[in-house]
């Protein structure tokens, strides 16, 4: 179960204090694949943050018995001078895989992601799609109840995309899944709960494709949908 | 494959901390080409400059005890100390993508950040004094006790301070370039290359207030058995030391989402 509890949370532009929601109260039930989809900018990113206990709201809380992963695929913590073994091996440790098990992970880590002897290379020679296969490699290492996916798919060739896609298959036998992605079929595929986030707040609807259907009917119609983003 | 999943808080905590450690070696000694020995060499470099400018001049700071060990008590528990202050107001910058890890807060990387430099602290001072004491530079010691109490009570000041300067740090990264300001006059007063006593009796009250001037000199009143520190004062530096400790704990509980939380 993940519960929001009067949550606010709000940005600080040039124009004063810009909200994104305010006083969200939601009950997520165990079981569920919750998808996330807006507008750029609409906060849809932090949101599956704050849900993930890595950001704050400005009040409120969220409560929830489930372990929750990292944004599946982030490639932000590692740090370049160490090798992706070292850098594996210390993501394996914050999650207190030590010895024996830390290396069974990290060979599969290896091997899913495809990098070879760049393995025990610096991060920092590593191309773009060599990073996240790396990071999405890792994200499948450790076993949560929630994954947080946040536009991965949108990331590598269409090999990579097609191992991502089967890897979430398997994950969504043991675990749930909460998507962020502007890909309509993919949320339709994964997601059994929809979120969505517009001008006027936030919006929850127990079937994704009545979120969709919203997210939709605020797509971009010529002239007068543009002149009502303005506002 | 499966994460430890009755994990306590404090396994928790202790995984962070130790894969930090070791991720923290790594980057800060891993790539240089003697590697782990920059460890000792660091500090060594630094104690051995300044105290072999000094010992040029001749001057000897205090009778009975070698220039070279006299410097070495006081510069070494200052680097740590500025370390630990520096290290405290760019933990929050520095570390930013460890932050999408759920259970990694700026306090663990402020924690391993004070509890590394502390190590090598204490690691380069016996090192550096068991190689000068072969090459003949020695004098009588003096405390163990004393020097283990010092310095449990030096690690809660350099972990209260680092605590505190991550806070103001994040919170005003305008007072960051003010840090290494706060630090150098403190170079000056912290009795690092002289004696209390060399300074005129009026200004005593004022620089008796220095914690770090109470470290540095039951350093070496626990190191050598001649030497008295006329202001030494242990109880000032242990209720100095909790109250810094609780004040940095006090400021980063009260301000730590802030830390982490988007704008």
């Amino acid at each position: 179960m993940i519960e929001l509890r009067n949550l606010t949370k709000s940005f600080k532009t040039p124009a004063g204090r810009k909200v994104l929601f305010r006083n969200v109260n939601a009950v997520f039930p165990e079981g569920k694949n919750i998808g996330i989809l807006g507008r750029n900018g609409a906060g849809k990113s932090t949101l599956l943050r704050i849900m993930g206990g890595i950001d704050y709201p400005d009040s409120g809380r969220v409560i929830t018995d489930q372990r929750i992963s990292w944004p599946m695929g982030l490639s932000g913590g590692f740090q370049g001078s160490m090798t992706g073994r070292e850098n594996a091996a210390f993501i394996c440790g914050l999650h207190g895989i030590w010895g024996g098990a830390k290396r069974k992970v990290l060979d599969r880590v290896q091997e899913f992601a495809e990098i070879g002897d760049y393995f025990d290379a610096p991060v920092k020679s590593y191309s773009s799609g060599m990073r996240s296969r790396l990071a999405f490699g890792l994200s499948i290492a450790v076993d949560f109840d929630y994954y947080l996916v946040d536009e991965v798919m949108s990331v590598g060739d269409a090999h990579f995309k097609h191992k991502c896609e089967q890897v979430i298959a398997e994950k969504r036998k043991t675990a749930n899944f909460i998507i962020v992605a502007h890909s309509m079929p993919i949320l339709k595929k994964n997601c059994d709960v929809g979120i969505y986030l517009g001008p006027s707040g936030l919006q929850i609807f127990d079937t994704v494709q009545e979120a969709i259907a919203l997210y939709q009917q605020g797509l971009p119609k010529p002239a007068q949908a543009a002149a009502g983003a303005q506002k | 494959m499966h994460p430890n999943i009755h994990r306590n808080p404090w396994q928790i905590q202790r995984d962070v901390i130790r894969a930090l450690l070791i991720r923290e070696m790594k980057t800060r000694f891993g790539k240089w080409r003697l590697g782990y020995a920059w460890v000792l060499l660091e500090p060594a470099m630094h104690i051995m400059l300044l105290a072999a400018l000094f010992s040029f001049m001749g001057r000897e700071f205090y009778p009975g005890i070698p220039t070279m060990l006299f410097m070495l008590a006081g510069i070494a528990p200052f680097i740590c100390f500025s370390n630990a202050f520096g290290k405290g107001v760019a933990a929050v910058e520095s570390n930013r993508g460890l932050f999408n890890y759920r259970q990694l807060r700026p306090f663990d990387a402020v924690l391993t950040r004070v509890l590394l430099e502390f190590a090598v602290y204490l690691f380069s001072l016996v090192a550096l004094l068991v190689i000068l004491a072969w090459f003949g530079v020695t004098a009588r010691f003096n405390d163990f006790l004393l020097l283990v109490g010092i310095n449990l009570l030096f690690f809660c000041f350099c972990l209260g301070i680092s605590l505190t300067m991550c806070v103001v740090g994040t919170k005003f990264p305008e007072a960051a370039k003010f840090a290494p300001m706060i630090v150098r006059p403190l170079y000056f007063i912290s009795g690092v290359f002289f004696s209390l006593e060399q300074v005129p009796q009026e200004y005593h009250v004022y620089l008796a207030w220095n914690p770090l001037l109470h470290m540095i000199e039951l350093t070496r009143e626990g190191l050598f058995a001649s030497y008295h520190g006329m202001f030494a004062d242990l109880p000032y530096l242990a209720t100095s030391s909790l109250v810094m400790l609780a004040f940095g704990l006090l400021v980063y509980r009260s301000q730590w989402r802030d830390l982490v939380r988007s704008q």
